[in-house]
């Protein structure tokens, strides 16, 4: 667990320096953000009983949170452990995978991150905050686009990064563990399901399902 | 008499328990004759279908809650008659007599004045007198405070304590009686009262100079005692504070003057707990910081106070400990909420049952919100729910042990109106997800108060009506443009139901009453509540109304509506064909082209540029835009103003989402909507990157990893317009001019996706047939798309799955198209593999 965890998104705004990077503020915003969006997912996805989560308000939208303190803390603490790398542009991908009991893919909630590591002004934190909330807006509705998970799925986080993080300049990465998760043989589908860029953040989420040739496998 | 009484000393302390007090207590009656006796009614929600009224018939905290109304309408000028400046004259003087008066335990003495038998006796009022009951002592005399009897305290209880107490029912009449008394001697004494409660006001005397305050108070108390035969105390101090706690020493039937120079002393060993304003809560915060007497209190600094307890508070309690109060008399506190709530009784059988009793609710509290002449536009619905592990509650019928839910949902249009709140109070209800069994009270409060005068310019029954109004102001402007533009009939412009539709979709608010009338709050409120003519309504809007709305307008309108709608369907096939055309009158071209933006002087060239046959084709359609323009400019900004979630242009519609929309409602989207934002939304509308017209596509061009390695360019679509479209225009080809209508029927969107929704709202396009030169234009064409596959593939995946989702579609109904994707769709997918490693699937068309 990292020694300085940054606040939780539900319990208010995080507290940024002034004399931030606009990659560190950036980077702040989306972590805290997509702590919501990933269990906004998964919360999507039904995987726990709906009583699990609570009502709150993030960005002026309605979201759901976590009231299972297990659940609530491994999201958290995988997010947030991300802080670093994020600021530094390492990490690609951030992806939410749900599996069956084969432990294999089912399908996967893909956030392909874009920080702007040239970017020198300031940020304009309610731009941003306007995309992200398209984000969480569209997340809600889009239940359509997902498959049906069959019963006793297991779902985790994985971080795509672009170079392995250094392990002694992070301590937070320390909690990231290289994975060996059975990967698809072939190339999945993908679906869009938004895209926004505000600089200096790209952000992109889509579905990815197995393609048809893949069901051989399973 | 009075006299002797005067400055009497503070250590002289009476009970503490005025009548006031007991309103922090839950008490309540229950349905009770007037007679002696213990009650015949039915005593919960199980046995009395008309509960909720006699509950409050014979509530005593509703008899003081909506008292001041009553107090309102007879003395309607006094209560919050006075003028501003003379408010300030009397604070500005240093010396200002206030006096507090207050009845002796109103609650008792009112109805022991029949009986004075009862005058030495203890005695206390309340809803029953069952020695063994469970009902709460609402008041109690003097000789029964000396018993240790208080309000809130069980009969069985008091009984134990005083065995030959004797316990009387309300009488609301005489209450009714004798508050109007007490108040008709004060108001004669003196124009500035404020009254408190239904047994306590504030007088201030300033005016009255030459007149003793002491005097005049025992004259008032005197002749209060006289008409009422009921006993008043009176507190009198320099300000609003010290009068109040003067009176609580001069009780019973006495007065206390505190002289300005005695505050201090008087002040000092007096429990914080007596402070108004200072309630239990804060009490213990004090405790903790062993704070217990004012004294103690004002060794605290102001700003350790604030930082404490917060801003005001904190200075609430400084002032307060000195014995500072700055409230002039007669600034009435307007009620920031106003609500009922029953918590006695409440027993339900089914759904159906608790239902019935939340109707009933909200019956109350539209009365009393019309009593109050405001409206409200937050309701919030509290429930009490039976704990798992309690069990019967001590107190018969009582709501035991519970845990305290609330929903709230706030409405863009202060209401009142019964059927409103009934609605909103249903759907609340539905979303606690209860067993109703579990319910042990129910409470409605309303919030966000508004005056009703200014509301009432609103529709009374806003809802549906004024939203029907809107929808036909709108489409009665664009009735004519529509038939100009040969538009399919079916597709009538209907910008402000569009709104709400995307609204629908996109806010995640949950109240149906909001999305109603989030978009029209701006048009409806001019119009008149009557139900629109029936030639008036749009038809393309009724047509797509769900079924039962469509049956309950039906009903409005007597039965034609449905008529219409079959006689319209008739028409409506035979005229698809032949669209009939009418002259743009000149003087409306002109107002368009006035109220043009920056685009129209383009556009008015390309028009004039058209030769031959499509001269007379675009012409038609160009005009008609021109008009439309204008129109949704307004409708989207008067929508921005009301929710900052519409979307203010076709680039920040969710595209997806508006394909899930019914065709007709889409293409009504498309009308309203201008496709690219307008600068008045960006107050409210944040910027997305399609904001920035030529930089952002510089910056994305920047982006992208070796943009340089094939031999497409992608410079088509860089530029003010993009290059493109000044390429595609000077073309001989018909098809590419095409486009470069599009561009800018879609106000100059730069995606590629707001053109291609443009085209497939243009019912009527080109394409159809083989032109000159085929295979040019589908080269030229494709091409562009591959230039825009390379822009955005990185940045934006999902503006390319709109795009190649619409050529989809577009593909179905024209070979040019057709031949397109499929030239294209392999050079896609090699892009989406490269940086996705994926495929983009796109869903097969139903």
């Amino acid at each position: 667990m990292p020694n300085s965890k940054p606040k939780s998104p539900f319990s208010g705004k995080m507290e940024r320096k002034d004399n931030q990077s606009p990659q560190g503020e950036v980077a702040g915003i989306l972590v805290e953000f997509l702590e919501v969006a990933i269990t906004s997912v998964v919360y999507l996805k039904g995987i726990y009983p709906s009583g699990a989560f609570e009502r709150r308000r993030y960005m002026n939208v309605v979201v759901k949170r976590a009231r299972h303190p297990q659940l609530r803390e491994y999201i958290h603490s995988a997010v947030s452990g991300l802080l670093p790398s994020i600021q530094k542009g390492l990490v690609e991908r951030v992806a939410v995978t749900f599996f069956n009991t084969d432990n294999i893919p089912m399908e996967r909630f893909i956030f392909k991150l874009m920080v702007n590591q040239s970017f020198g002004s300031k940020v304009e934190e309610s731009d941003l905050e306007f995309s992200l909330r398209s984000f969480l807006i569209k997340l809600s509705v889009s239940q359509s686009l997902t498959t049906v998970l069959p019963r006793d799925c297991r779902w985790e986080i994985m971080a795509y990064f672009r170079s392995l993080p250094q392990v002694s300049t992070s301590k937070d990465a320390e909690m990231w563990i290289p994975t060996d998760t059975k990967q698809w043989q072939q190339p999945p589908l993908i679906t869009p399901i938004k895209s926004m860029n505000s600089e200096p953040l790209g952000l992109q989420l889509y579905l990815e399902h197995p393609s048809p040739a893949e069901q051989v496998s399973g | 008499m009075a006299n002797d009484r005067l400055q009497a000393c503070p250590e002289q302390s009476s009970s503490s328990v005025s009548s006031r007090c007991f309103d922090n207590h839950g008490i309540r009656g229950s349905p009770t004759s007037t007679v002696i006796g213990p009650s015949k009614h039915r005593h919960s929600t199980l046995g009395d279908p008309n509960f909720v009224e006699n509950y409050f018939k014979n509530s005593r905290l509703h008899f003081i809650g909506t008292w001041r109304n009553r107090y309102r309408n007879r003395f309607p000028s006094l209560s919050n008659g006075f003028t501003k400046s003379h408010s300030n004259v009397s604070a500005g003087t240093q010396k200002t007599p206030i006096i507090h008066i207050d009845m002796d335990c109103f609650f008792v003495s009112v109805v022991i004045r029949s009986h004075p038998e009862l005058n030495d006796k203890p005695v206390a009022v309340c809803h029953s007198d069952n020695p063994k009951g469970t009902a709460e002592i609402s008041s109690a005399n003097y000789p029964a405070r000396d018993y240790g009897i208080k309000a809130g305290m069980f009969v069985r209880d008091a009984k134990s304590l005083c065995p030959q107490l004797v316990i009387l029912p309300y009488n609301f009449e005489s209450y009714e009686e004798v508050a109007d008394q007490f108040y008709n001697i004060l108001h004669k004494h003196c124009n500035r009262v404020q009254a408190v409660s239904c047994d306590e006001a504030f007088l201030d005397v300033t005016d009255l100079e030459g007149k003793d305050p002491q005097l005049l108070a025992s004259a008032v108390r005197k002749e209060i005692s006289e008409a009422t035969g009921c006993t008043a105390s009176a507190g009198i101090a320099e300000n609003m504070l010290m009068a109040r706690l003067a009176t609580r020493t001069a009780k019973p039937n006495g007065q206390c003057y505190i002289h300005p120079e005695r505050v201090d002393e008087y002040l000092d060993q007096l429990p914080i707990k007596v402070l108004p304003g200072i309630g239990h809560g804060l009490a213990e915060k004090l405790k903790n910081k062993n704070v217990r007497t004012c004294g103690e209190l004002r060794l605290i600094s102001k700003d350790s106070l604030q930082k404490y307890f917060g801003i005001k508070t904190g200075e609430m309690l400084w002032n307060y400990s000195r014995g500072m109060d700055n409230r002039l008399v007669g600034m009435i506190q307007e009620s920031k909420s106003v609500g009922a709530e029953v918590n006695w009784g409440v027993r339900f059988r089914d759904l159906q049952h608790a239902q019935h009793f939340l109707l009933d609710l909200c019956k109350e509290v539209s009365l009393r919100l019309q009593g109050c002449g405001v409206q409200g536009r937050t309701f919030t619905l509290k429930i009490k729910k039976r704990r798992k592990d309690a069990g019967e509650p001590a107190k018969f019928m009582g709501c035991g042990d519970c845990e305290n839910l609330s929903h709230s949902t706030t409405v863009p249009l202060a209401t009142d109106d019964i059927e409103v709140l009934q609605r909103i109070s249903k759907q609340l209800f539905g979303s606690f997800h209860i067993d109703v069994k579990d319910i042990r009270g129910v409470g409605l409060q309303v919030s966000r108060l508004e005056s009703a005068d200014t509301s009432r310019q609103a529709p009374e029954r806003n809802s549906l009506k004024s939203w029907l109004m809107s929808a036909s102001a709108s489409s009665k402007q664009q009735f004519d443009i529509n038939r100009i533009a040969k538009e399919c009939v079916d597709s009538e412009g209907k910008s402000v139901g569009g709104n709400s539709g995307v609204l629908r979709i996109a806010s995640v608010e949950n109240s149906v009453h909001e999305t109603n009338n989030a978009p029209n709050g701006e048009g409806g409120s001019n119009q008149s509540s009557s139900v629109p003519p029936l030639c008036h309504l749009d038809m393309g809007v009724v047509e797509n109304l769900p079924s039962e709305l469509l049956s309950e307008l039906n009903e409005i309108y007597d039965g034609k509506l449905v008529e219409l709608i079959t006689k319209r369907k008739v028409q409506g096939d035979k005229s698809t064909g032949s669209a009939c055309f009418f002259p743009p009158e000149p003087a409306q071209v002109e107002e368009a082209e006035r109220s043009r933006n920056s685009a129209s002087v383009s556009l008015r060239r390309t028009a004039l540029e058209m030769k031959g046959t499509q001269h007379i084709l675009e012409e038609l359609r160009m005009v008609p835009d021109s008009e439309a323009r204008p129109d949704s400019v307004a409708i989207s900004t008067a929508g921005l103003e009301n929710n900052d979630l519409v979307p203010s242009s076709l680039s920040q519609v969710d595209t997806s989402v508006l394909q899930q929309l019914p065709e007709e409602l889409r293409a009504d989207i498309f009308e309203a909507l201008p496709a690219h934002r307008m600068p008045e939304g960006t107050a409210l509308g944040p910027r997305t990157d399609n904001m920035h017209p030529p930089l952002g596509i510089k910056t994305a061009t920047d982006n992208q990893p070796g943009s340089t390695d094939s031999g497409l360019s992608n410079n088509l679509w860089i530029g003010d317009p993009p290059l493109w479209v000044d390429k595609f225009k000077v073309s001989k080809l018909s098809t590419l001019n095409f486009f470069v209508d599009m561009y800018y029927k879609a106000n100059s969107a730069e995606s590629l996706s707001s053109i291609l929704q443009c085209i497939i709202a243009e019912s009527l396009h080109p394409l159809n047939a083989r032109c000159d030169a085929w295979n040019e234009a589908i080269h030229s064409f494709s091409e562009l798309l591959m230039n825009y596959i390379k822009l955005k593939i990185v940045v934006d995946i999902e503006e390319i799955y709109v795009c190649f989702r619409l050529l989809r579609r577009l593909s179905t109904k024209s070979q040019f198209f057709l031949e397109v994707y499929n030239l294209v769709f392999p050079h896609l997918q090699a892009s989406v593999d490269e940086n996705y490693s994926g495929t983009l699937h796109i869903p097969p068309i139903k």
